[in-house]
């Protein structure tokens, strides 16, 4: 479903029919966490570039009023009393917000197999995970329930579903849209992004929620062009690399097929393409890397999840009782263990070894990218080295792995 | 190799418990984990800078102090499970 198909239908008959679809498809897909009744939107509908189109919010997306659980049990209850700046641009744009959308626990997870509601399904193949950890809003896109869903992406959370769902998911620059009102995973990793189902309507969706926020301090002060202005077909001289060392590690024929027919394509429209190869140990040292970044930002990002002011509260005979109480049975087992991770990298025997060096690494892997890019227009890689795994084979999903 | 009550231990300075199958799970994981911060060594970093924003670019102003952007008492009593005249409840500290 794409914006275009569906502009011409009655504003607010499209957005009941996108909520009522959102309930038809949840026994199949399990792709919502709260559905939203569009009535009192649609009254106070803003004329804007994404009048009465409605959309679904992943959610981690503080929403001001209704439940936003972030996909953890500890936030069960948890009822906002503010908008996320993204939600408030949204409603600026005259969007409708349909249905917060299911997610990993705190967005650390990569399978949608660790919500509160359970699974979220490929609707390509019900037997086979949707990815995570926007793993909903993808599917709600995928499923062509919503032409536009937000979700938000730390380590791949909105590519990979992407990749897994046929939709395009997209992940701009830091900075580019606040994250003000976003749960956090990790505060310098953290990105909102998005799905669509076709690049016209990702380009104006860029453009109704991007830009500089000062409730947010790490968004950028450059401009917002108006990205669906600036589309066009011509890609005649355009410099594209190829990620050789990503590529050469794929085994999978029809990803391999799929891929070598965009570079065809795209070399019969007029683009120079050429392979790049980055220095192999610092590839090999990402994943270590971000695991230890996001993990140890999000261990102390949490530190407030307690069940002390808001959240799922489990009583105790003292403070100290009540938040383990709370926590204990409000986080999952792969959260617990990520955080355990992560603060034991920033105890202090262990910080210069390996919080401080994962940050010195963090800027010797950017220094090698940027300096491999900076003549070029566009990287070109697949966003994964397989399709979506199926569910049953996928138990060990977020489990860190050592393949590449 | 850390034990289970290290990880437990760990746990409990982080305000929840783990099971002991949690704690063999993690334990496994540590392991993997470990092999991977092999990798680090392989990687020199002297007089390399921490890296802990993706951009360098200065975006953090200071402001005037101008009240701006704050929770009335009821917004900020709204989640809690147990209010009493406008006080979060806790179990007494001094018995």
């Amino acid at each position: 479903m794409r914006i275009a198909d569906i502009i011409n239908q009655d504003g607010d008959k499209r957005c009941f029919d996108a909520y009522q679809k959102a309930q038809d498809v949840q026994g199949k897909l399990n792709a919502t966490i709260t559905f939203i009744d569009p009535k009192d939107q649609l009254e106070e509908a803003k004329e804007g570039k994404l009048y009465k189109i409605p959309v679904a919010v992943k959610d981690n997306y503080n929403t001001k009023g209704i439940l936003t659980t972030a996909g953890c049990k500890i936030l069960d209850n948890y009822i906002p009393v503010y908008d996320a700046t993204v939600v408030k641009k949204l409603k600026e744009a005259g969007a409708i917000m349909i249905a917060k959308s299911s997610m990993d626990e705190l967005a650390m997870g990569g399978s949608n197999l660790t919500s509160i509601i359970g699974p979220c399904y490929n609707p390509y193949d019900l037997n086979r995970i949707s990815g995570g950890s926007s793993g909903g809003s993808a599917v709600l896109t995928a499923a062509n329930v919503v032409p536009i869903a937000i979700g938000s992406d730390t380590g791949d959370s909105v590519r990979k579903p992407a990749s897994f769902t046929n939709t395009i998911g997209v992940k701009p620059t830091y900075g580019r849209i606040s994250r003000y009102g976003v749960i956090p995973y990790a505060s310098s990793l953290d990105h909102v992004g998005y799905f669509t189902n076709d690049v016209k309507d990702a380009a104006l969706v860029l453009e109704c929620i991007a830009g500089r926020d000062d409730n947010d301090l790490t968004t950028s002060d450059l401009p917002v062009p108006e990205y669906s202005k600036l589309l066009n077909d011509d890609i005649k001289g355009k410099k594209i690399l190829i990620f050789k060392n990503v590529v050469d590690v794929i085994d999978n024929q029809d990803v391999l097929d799929g891929f070598n027919k965009v570079v065809e394509g795209l070399k019969e429209r007029g683009a120079i393409i050429e392979e790049v190869s980055f220095d192999d140990t610092l590839l090999k040292a990402i994943l270590p890397t971000y695991y230890v970044i996001a993990n140890a930002e999000s261990s102390a990002n949490h530190s407030n999840l307690d069940g002390v002011r808001f959240g799922h509260r489990i009583e105790g005979e003292d403070t100290d009782q009540i938040m383990i109480n709370s926590r204990t049975a409000g986080f999952g087992p792969l959260l617990k263990k990520r955080f355990i991770i992560g603060s034991y990298a920033l105890f202090e025997d262990n910080q210069e070894r390996i919080f401080r060096k994962a940050q010195k690494i963090r800027r010797l892997i950017n220094d090698d990218i940027y300096a491999k890019l900076k003549d070029a227009d566009c990287l070109l890689a697949p966003a994964s080295g397989k399709p979506a795994p199926l569910i049953d084979n996928d138990k060990d999903a977020d489990e860190l792995s050592n393949e590449y | 190799m850390e034990s289970k009550e290290y990880f437990k231990k760990l746990a409990l300075n982080l305000m929840f418990e783990i099971s002991d199958e949690e704690a063999e799970n993690i334990i496994k994981e540590f392991a993997t984990f470990n092999e991977q911060l092999n990798i680090f060594d392989e990687i020199d970093t002297e007089g390399v800078e921490e890296m802990v924003y993706p951009f360098d670019v200065e975006t953090t102003y200071l402001r005037e102090d101008v009240p701006d952007h704050y929770l009335t008492k009821q917004e900020a009593l709204s989640n809690v499970s147990k209010e009493v005249e406008g006080h979060f409840v806790l179990p007494r500290v001094l018995k």
